[in-house]
């Protein structure tokens, strides 16, 4: 295969756009290079997160010495020739810009050698310019350095998140290419610590045991799926073995790793009524179907694609899932079909959003799409409080709402709900840290290198909320003892979630906490609607709930108040159009 | 099918084997339950593909058959006939089932036979004759502490094994460990060894009789079933696969302080305990202090609190040998264990407030039960 420049019309119709977003999409691009050139070894070096250096060593086909020159150039792709081909797109790179890209924000070497030529070379480029080329005696394949990343656009620099981020994201990486092709032999350091690596047997199941370690990978379930359209392989989780988070459930189109609401809404439905509400399957799934089928252009990253024919394909995902599903062997599957729930008990969605039109309400909402939109991201995100504004008593309607003047208009007051708000963060404020119950034997449980790593940052804070918990060799921890608080969860699946909530930036298990506590708000009477208060009571509700984090929500959910801006009763008075 | 049988046997069966019906099937047949002539008796059977129940009533069978009928509607119907002679009869085309009793006469619409699960007679000549007088009592004194955590099935189960003479049902949540023995009068012919879901022990405790009706337990070879009868009822359930935990070595060896207490009042501590405890995490604080002398009484003082409702402390009289200790337990599984001992008095014998506590009923040697301590957060 040699290298040529695209013609300008073939460029041109591939959206422009940003290859290199952080250390992981290098490592993505350079492992897509390494496939596409027939690899069966790859292995990956980071050093501080691949701020200082990523390279990736293959041992594929390797460039010619005489197209090293080309390889870097903007728009060279040996994989494409006319605008017609990027219609049947197989191999993984198409773009004909990702070294050239990572090239112009770093110090790019790249050293290859053909089988047919005896003497490999190197070529290295320095923010874009070619500043040295050599002829060296190598192995066959190519190894690609990139050496301080953005260290001439400060911009993305500074957009970087923690080391700790960022190296959950190369792990993740190469963790999902190690399942993408589980005849590659993979290894990951990082700063010289061997994180990560598959044994390249071709075994998907070997592959998932890398990542999820042998526990979950032996219970995971085979689908083997065919009709006229596509071809559907992988393995997917039992029902009792869920996660919080979408974040799991991986496709691969064609070979190429591709993030899909819609694709992942075909899963969840699958397992309707299998899996609890909030709870989601991890899959790993193949589908395959002719390239003309499929777009895989739709962004510059790659990451998703557009079906020719939609709804073929996701039932057809839907179906190949339900069947392995049903297959799926009934002892002790069945009892798992049954109660999936770990937490024994339906859990309270006390997130939900009810829609509504009132002010009040919709201002939380966005606030709180903001922090949704921010989880996972930034690792200091601190949810901004919602305050009340200072409230003047009028007084009390139909015995269960109360009146008050705010700076901004009128507002309402369900003295329930705010009630409910007052004791819940009462509790949540004075509660103990939890006893830990200790295991009759101790439990190892493993984890992905990803999220080992954040696990071994956060031993100490696990053992102040009652886990005994020690890190027992690569990937794996040993329990001892787990907090009292949730009941009879397994000690996996209790380690599991809170490593979920780190993964999420949240406080491990808070959400099971606050769930306690709110059940136990529902015992405690709260004001009731219908109560009548006296003045006193009702203004020292008020000015309890102003005293409260999130006033404006009951633990529920459901809004305490709502507000009619002064704006609103002029319009309804014709005192403005 | 042409048969009469009596309501109340109809009932009695019908209450039986409905346990085992799964209401909310995908396949339509297993919410029925099997109608079947079987050598001179009628034979109803249920099954939810892990646990099948089977029982045997009389009845006069004029024309042999088999159907399987909703078994709702079934049950709920024959609840509410009088106790007499009902005639029940199969019109085969349409696979209704008609049933007369009285002024009655109600057509239920059934499934044809051939769709119900094959329930395969069992080899029951290889079978262990658990003739036991209290295996019922036997079953529920471990089942409570099996897992509910469908996360690990091994623990969901209880491990049953057979040597010699000797019966051992032992289960564990990982959180405690419940171990019973008992003397088979007869040694079985192979050694056993199989883990059996505790949902179909408490069942076979539930319809099993009292007294000491003899139980057969077989379990055919490769089938990964094991078969429980006895003259009118079969149980069978499907294994549960996998290593059941080396339980023995959890055991602990020694104690350094054994505590006598009167199972009652332990147990009445306990449940006041439990009233404060259960708003948090059922921590309670075991306080033992032995009397100033070798052999002077010394009293245990059991805890219980919560930030809302207050704190109760229950002050006992014991008999303790060897030092002080402060442990703190999950007071239900105290309370569950206590509630399962039959002798007057209880011992308590722990070792440091790191370690497990061991329950054993006092004289008697078939039963103990650990405990794995809790520690208060810092
Ligand atoms: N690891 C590699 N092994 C062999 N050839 C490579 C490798 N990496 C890049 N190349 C060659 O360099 C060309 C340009 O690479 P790149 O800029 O990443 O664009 P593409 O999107 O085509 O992969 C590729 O088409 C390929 O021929």
């Amino acid at each position: 295969m040699s290298i040529q420049i695209l013609p300008e019309e073939v460029a041109s119709q591939i959206a422009a756009g940003e290859v290199v977003e952080r250390p992981a999409s290098v490592v993505k691009e350079l492992i897509e290079n390494a496939l596409d050139a027939g690899a069966d070894q790859i292995t990956v070096l980071v050093r501080e997160a691949g701020r200082r250096l990523i390279e990736v060593v293959d041992n594929g086909i390797g460039i010619p010495v005489e197209e090293l020159e080309m390889a870097v150039h903007r728009h060279a792709t040996s994989k494409l020739r006319q605008a017609a081909d990027l219609f049947r797109v197989s191999t993984l790179g198409f773009r004909g810009e990702a070294l050239a890209s990572i090239g112009s924000v770093s110090h790019l070497t790249l050293t290859s050698r053909t089988r047919h030529q005896d003497l490999g070379g190197s070529i290295e480029v320095e923010g874009g310019e070619i500043t040295g080329t050599a002829q060296l005696g190598i192995p066959p394949g190519t190894t690609v350095r990139v050496e301080h990343l953005f260290y001439n656009v400060p911009a993305r620099l500074k957009f970087l998140k923690t080391d700790r981020t960022e190296k959950r994201h190369i792990n993740k990486t190469v963790s999902r290419y190690g399942m993408a092709n589980p005849g590659v032999r993979f290894k990951l350091y990082q700063d010289d610590e061997l994180v990560f690596q598959t044994n390249g047997s071709g075994d998907l199941r070997e592959a998932i045991s890398a990542v999820y370690g042998v526990g979950h990978a032996r219970q995971m379930v085979e689908v083997i799926y065919e009709d006229q359209n596509l071809r559907v392989n992988g393995f997917i989780s039992p029902p009792g073995l869920t996660r919080s988070n979408r974040q799991e459930m991986l496709f691969f189109v064609n070979g190429r790793p591709v993030q899909d609401p819609a694709l992942s809404k075909a899963i969840t439905q699958a397992y309707h009524t299998l899996v609890m509400k909030g709870r989601y399957p991890f899959t790993v799934l193949f589908l395959e179907l002719p390239p003309e089928k499929v777009d895989v252009n739709v962004h510059p990253t790659k990451a998703e694609v557009r079906f020719e024919e939609k709804s073929q394909v996701f039932q057809g995902v839907g179906r190949a899932v339900r069947r392995a599903l049903l297959a799926h062997s009934p002892v002790p599957g069945v009892s798992n079909l049954r109660g999936v729930n770990l937490w024994g008990g339906p859990t309270p969605d006390h997130r939900q959003v009810q829609r509504g039109i009132d002010p009040a309400w919709s201002m939380l909402e966005r606030a709180r799409e903001e922090t949704l939109v921010h989880q996972g991201e930034d690792d200091d995100q601190i949810p901004a409080p919602l305050n009340t504004p200072i409230l003047r008593l009028i007084g009390q309607v139909a015995a269960t709402y109360l009146i008050a003047e705010g700076p901004d208009g009128l507002y309402l007051i369900d003295q329930h709900a705010a009630h409910e708000r007052v004791l819940f963060e009462k509790m949540l404020a004075s509660r103990e840290s939890p006893p830990s119950q200790a295991l009759l034997e101790s439990v190892v449980v493993d984890f992905s290198p990803a999220s080992a790593d954040l696990l071994t940052e956060n031993l100490a804070l696990l053992r102040g909320l009652g886990f005994d918990v020690e890190d027992f060799g690569p990937g794996s921890f040993v329990v001892r003892a787990v907090p009292a608080l949730v009941g009879e969860a397994s000690p996996e699946g209790l380690l599991h979630a809170a490593v979920e909530d780190l993964e999420a930036d949240e406080t491990p298990l808070e959400n099971k906490v606050e769930e306690k506590i709110i059940a136990r708000v529902c015992k405690r009477a709260a004001v009731k609607a219908g109560q009548v208060l006296t003045p006193q009571e009702q203004k020292q509700l008020l000015l309890d709930l102003e005293a409260c984090q999130s006033p404006r929500t009951c633990p529920h959910g459901r809004p305490t108040m709502i507000h009619i801006p002064v704006e609103f009763l002029e319009k309804k008075f014709g005192r403005i159009v | 099918m042409k048969i009469s049988v009596l309501q109340e046997n109809l009932a009695h069966g019908l209450s039986i084997v409905s346990r085992a019906v799964s209401p909310r099937s995908t396949l339509p047949v297993l919410s029925n339950i099997l109608v079947a002539t079987d050598d001179g008796r009628l034979r109803l059977s249920a099954t939810n593909l892990e646990m099948g129940i089977t029982c045997w009533i009389g009845a006069k069978i004029e024309e042999e058959g088999s159907t399987t009928v909703p078994a709702r509607t079934f049950s709920d119907l024959v609840s509410t006939i009088p106790p007499a002679k009902t005639d029940i009869s199969l019109h085969e085309p349409t696979q209704t089932l008609n049933i007369k009793c009285g002024s009655l006469n109600t057509d239920i619409k059934c499934i044809d036979a051939q769709e119900f699960p094959p329930m395969p007679s069992p080899d029951l000549e290889a079978g262990i004759e658990i003739n036991v007088t209290d295996f019922k009592e036997m079953i529920k004194q471990v089942v409570f502490a099996a897992s509910h955590d469908e996360a690990r099935p091994i623990l969901t189960g209880v491990l049953v094994t057979v040597e010699d003479n000797i019966l051992t049902l032992a289960a564990a949540d990982g959180f405690r460990l419940s171990v019973r023995t008992a003397q088979l009068s007869s040694p079985a012919p192979a050694p056993v060894k199989a883990v059996i879901p505790a949902r179909a022990l408490s069942e076979l405790a539930r319809i099993s009789n009292d007294g000491s009706e003899v139980i057969t337990m077989a379990l055919p070879p490769e089938r990964g079933q094991v078969i429980f009868r006895t003259k009118d009822i079969e149980l069978t359930s499907q294994l549960i696969e996998g290593t059941f935990p080396d339980y023995q070595q959890i055991i602990p060896k020694e104690y350094l302080t054994r505590t006598i207490l009167s199972t009652e009042s332990f147990l009445k501590s306990c449940k006041q305990a439990e009233i404060f405890a259960r708003e948090g995490s059922l921590i309670a604080q075991v306080n033992i202090r032995p009397g100033p002398e070798e052999n002077s009484p010394g009293e245990v003082e059991i805890s219980g609190q919560s930030e809302e409702t207050g704190s109760s402390q229950a002050i006992m009289d014991a008999t303790i040998e060897g030092e002080d200790i402060i442990i703190a337990f999950n007071v239900r599984y105290l309370r569950e264990v206590l509630d399962v001992i039959q002798t007057p008095n209880v011992a308590l014998e722990t070792s440091k407030p790191t370690s497990p506590g061991v329950i054993r009923p006092v004289g008697d040697d078939n039963f103990l039960h650990v405990i794995m301590p809790m520690h208060l957060g810092s």
